[in-house]
């Protein structure tokens, strides 16, 4: 009793501010409702350990395209650059491994820094729409990946030095997901406890207040960009190490479509405002959810593409109702 | 006396959550052509009473009566609308890109299309006919973004007596008597716009009746023929106009409960020339000019002055507020503030840096409404409630910025159940009361206030006044733009006559007073 009461003070009112945010997430309901219906449906195989951290690794992919971006579309704007920066900076970690040795992969953070930083320049100063300017500069990237593996005549852009990085150090729990950890939380810290966080927050709810409210509006809006870019860049080390020490050659829908899915479904409107990176989390594992559970159901792999797009849709319909019912009340 | 009712409402109560009591047993009544005024104070239950007419709650209890015959209530705003009400909301307002035909036919255009087409010719000559027999003179294929904002909100007015026409037959006046519930329709207009629209109700009362729900004393009294008083879900009074006028006074104090903003004049002292002559200048503006809005505006204003600029719409009085916090730049001039020169293209963060700070009374701009009331407030005083361990990492202090919240509530005086309360729950002038908190506590040098009490109620306004006279007592400077001559006269020190963009004539308060009458 006594323990409780001396606790009360600050562990509670953080206890009951993060169980009314798990109520008010749908993805949260999301989450505890496909983990029901797939422990009935496959209790022996959803259950197992290997099953588990298939999840788990899903789950790291996922968050790791989406943590970042989050930011940007809290600011009402969208990037899409990730796939860009996941591709050329792994065809980046390549080229330098045998200059740099074991310290290019982190060319990638700084990779993924630079492209944020332009992005924000250049969506500030040109006015272009984020998203366009985004997903051109990965479909430059993309074929610039391709240009590299052309010139050199490789098939894949493999780092073997770097296979360590996969393996489990801890069992049952995936190296990625703890190269995945300091992400993160580097990503729930800038958010919920920095000003920065704050007013990208501000600036996507009302531009013009924030304006008003003397924030300087652009600045903050080219380091929203940058937050992205090296988070994105940060979790692209993780995803190199869930591919076995190499990045993908080519663009891929499944994971253009998977990190804007998981920011919408877990409830970050693309109109931004509201949400932020611990709402992510939660639409990236309701997303890696609804996949394993295709993948138990012994579905052809080839209509993914047509879950994928029904979850996107499903994602945004969900992310609308939730804000109606904000404006209703 | 009854008889000639056309809609009476007897003892409606309407209870919210079991707890909050928005209406208490109220009765009124609407007769045939006549304007009758519903005031209060924001949360008095004037809005809560009007949704209750067009259909949009259900009230706990309560009798409805149409024309003598007891009747039910509306259970949707068609309903409603079959029963001759409608009803203009304060915001809701207009579709911009329609044209002025369109946007009177919009949902009606069922009614007029044969064989799958639009009866265009038809539509056509029935609008021209309404805006005629209304008195509303404008070009029904202009599009609504071209009117002024008075027209736009007849032609609204005409769209509302329109569709209960056509609910009931046909477009001619005859028969029907609509009564159409005006929410502060003159919110945002400005004082020649609000005569304009009342000239034209007028026009109109001779065939339709007006629930007109304001909490501005002066046009209610002008323009009503009684007036009903709401004031915490009661109906605390009500005057028939044609046999006793009640006061300004004394309206006020049926509204609030208690007396009016006389007392503020007796509690603070207003800078005389030569007094003021002894402060420090804490902002010059120097031959300010920008083509089409202001030319060679020059003023000084001294530490802990309030200058209020003062001339119509159009005059250019807002535009040079504007340009102050840099929200607007300027062709020419120069701005000093503290000595320094400011950037004429600096943008609003700049400008705070350099002590200028900003508060209009468009709460829908300036607030975050789906944030808690703590975080609006800390968002002005981000210094006050970061730590920085290193200098580009500034992490919040939770504590901190709750305690800021709170003091800020309890010195404005804002009703809130606490710091977390998200703020599109609070009434209209607890919002603007934290619009005007978060300022207290950053206290800049100078405040540029641009209609700080629009849209808001009596009481909540003498509050804000008085916030603003104490942060004035304590050494900030204001410029004030607003459309009310009384504020002015609460508010300012001097006062400059804005015509034409020039600046004409300095008042002292008490020039000003005199002139205006106050």
């Amino acid at each position: 009793m006594k323990n409780e009461s001396r606790k009360k003070s600050t562990a509670l009112p953080i206890l009951f501010s993060t169980a009314r945010m798990l109520m008010r997430t749908p993805a949260f309901w999301l989450i505890i409702g496909l983990a029901v219906l797939f422990t009935a449906l496959y209790s022996g195989s959803f259950l197992s350990s290997t099953n588990l951290e298939n999840i788990l690794k899903g789950f790291v992919v996922t968050s790791m395209l989406s943590v970042g971006p989050t930011f940007v579309v809290l600011m009402g704007s969208l990037d899409v650059s990730y796939i860009g920066i996941w591709m050329f900076g792994g065809a980046l970690v390549w080229l330098l491994f045998p200059y740099l040795g074991m310290v290019s992969i982190f060319v990638y953070p700084i990779f993924g820094l630079a492209i944020g930083l332009v992005n924000g320049i250049v969506h500030v100063k040109t006015k272009i729409p984020s998203f366009i300017l985004t997903i051109a500069i990965t479909a430059v990237f993309a074929y610039l990946t391709t240009v590299i593996r052309n010139i050199y005549g490789v098939l894949t852009l493999a780092v073997p030095e770097y296979r360590f990085l996969a393996g489990s150090v801890i069992p049952y729990l995936p190296n990625t997901f703890l190269l995945a950890l300091p992400v993160l939380a580097l990503s729930i810290f800038f958010m919920n406890f920095t000003k920065l966080g704050t007013y990208l927050c501000a600036i996507g709810s009302n531009e013009e207040g924030a304006e008003l409210a003397g924030i300087n509006v652009k600045k903050y809006k080219v380091l929203g960009f940058s937050v992205s870019g090296f988070l994105t860049g940060l979790g692209s080390i993780a995803l190199f190490s869930y591919l076995g020490a190499r990045a993908p050659v080519t663009l891929d829908l499944n994971e253009m479509v998977r990190g804007l899915a998981a920011i919408v479904l877990g409830g970050t409107p693309l109109v931004g405002g509201v949400g932020g990176p611990h709402r992510t989390l939660f639409g990236a594992l309701a997303y890696t959810l609804i996949f394993n559970g295709l993948f138990l159901t012994g579905i052809d792999p080839n209509q993914f593409k047509l879950y994928i797009g029904l979850t996107l849709w499903g994602a945004v319909l969900i992310a609308s109702r939730r804000l109606k019912g904000v404006l209703i009340a | 006396m009854f008889n000639s009712s056309i809609l009476e409402v007897r003892n409606v109560s309407k209870t919210f959550n079991g707890v909050v009591k928005a209406l208490d047993g109220v009765s009124m009544a609407v007769k045939e052509n006549e304007i009758v005024s519903v005031v209060g104070e924001n949360g008095a239950g004037k809005s809560t009473l009007m949704k209750i007419l067009v259909g949009i709650y259900p009230p706990d209890a309560g009798e409805l009566y149409h024309k003598g015959a007891k009747v039910p209530f509306p259970r949707n705003p068609m309903e409603a609308l079959k029963r001759g009400i409608s009803i203009v909301y304060q915001e809701k307002g207009i579709i911009p890109h329609l044209k002025v035909y369109q946007f009177l036919f919009l949902g009606l255009e069922e009614k007029f299309t044969r064989l799958g087409r639009l009866q265009l010719e038809r539509i056509l000559g029935i609008a021209k006919t309404v805006l005629d027999e209304l008195g509303v003179k404008c070009d029904i294929t202009s599009y609504m973004y071209e009117l002024p904002l008075s027209m736009q909100k007849m032609v609204e007015i005409v769209r509302a007596i329109l569709s209960i026409r056509l609910e009931h037959g046909g477009a001619e006046s005859d028969g029907v008597n609509p009564i159409i519930i005006l929410d502060e329709p003159t919110a945002p207009l400005s004082r020649e716009e609000r005569d304009e629209l009342f000239s034209h109700l007028l026009e109109m009362k001779k065939t339709s009746s007006f629930i007109f729900v304001s909490h501005i004393i002066p046009e209610v009294m002008e323009f009503s023929e009684r007036i009903y008083v709401l004031r915490d879900g009661k109906l605390v009074a009500h005057h028939d106009l044609s046999r006793e006028k009640p006061t300004e006074e004394e309206l006020f104090k049926e509204i609030v409960g208690r007396e009016s903003h006389r007392y503020l004049w007796a509690k603070y002292i207003y800078g005389k020339p030569e007094e003021l002559k002894g402060r420090p200048i804490i902002l010059s503006v120097k031959n300010l000019s920008k083509k089409g809005y202001y030319q060679d505006v020059s003023f000084d204003l001294h530490k802990g002055e309030c200058i209020g600029l003062f001339g119509p719409a159009g005059s250019g009085k807002s535009e040079i507020a504007r340009t102050i916090y840099g929200i607007l730049a300027p062709d020419s001039g120069m701005i000093i503030t503290n000595g320094k020169k400011v950037g004429l293209k600096d943008e609003p963060h700049r400008r705070l840096k350099m002590g200028i700070g900003y508060f209009s009374g468009e709460t829908g701009k300036e607030l975050f409404l789906y944030w808690p009331i703590r975080k609006n407030i800390s968002l002005v005083n981000m210094e006050k409630v970061v730590k920085k361990p290193i200098k580009i990492a500034a992490i919040i202090n939770f504590k901190a910025e709750r305690s800021l919240a709170e003091k800020v509530m309890k010195e404005m005086r804002i009703r809130a159940p606490s710091v977390e309360t998200e703020c599109y729950s609070l009434s209209g002038g607890n919002k603007q009361k934290i619009s005007v908190g978060k300022w207290l506590e950053r206290s800049p040098n100078i405040l540029v206030l641009l209609d700080p009490t629009i849209g808001i109620d009596v009481g909540s306004r003498e509050e804000i006044y008085e916030a603003l006279l104490e942060m004035k007592k304590g050494g900030i400077s204001m410029i004030l733009v607003s459309d009310d001559p009384k504020e002015y006269a609460i508010l300012c020190d001097r006062i400059i006559l804005v015509k034409d963009g020039k600046l004409k004539k300095i008042y002292t308060n008490d020039e000003f007073r005199k002139v205006m009458q106050l």
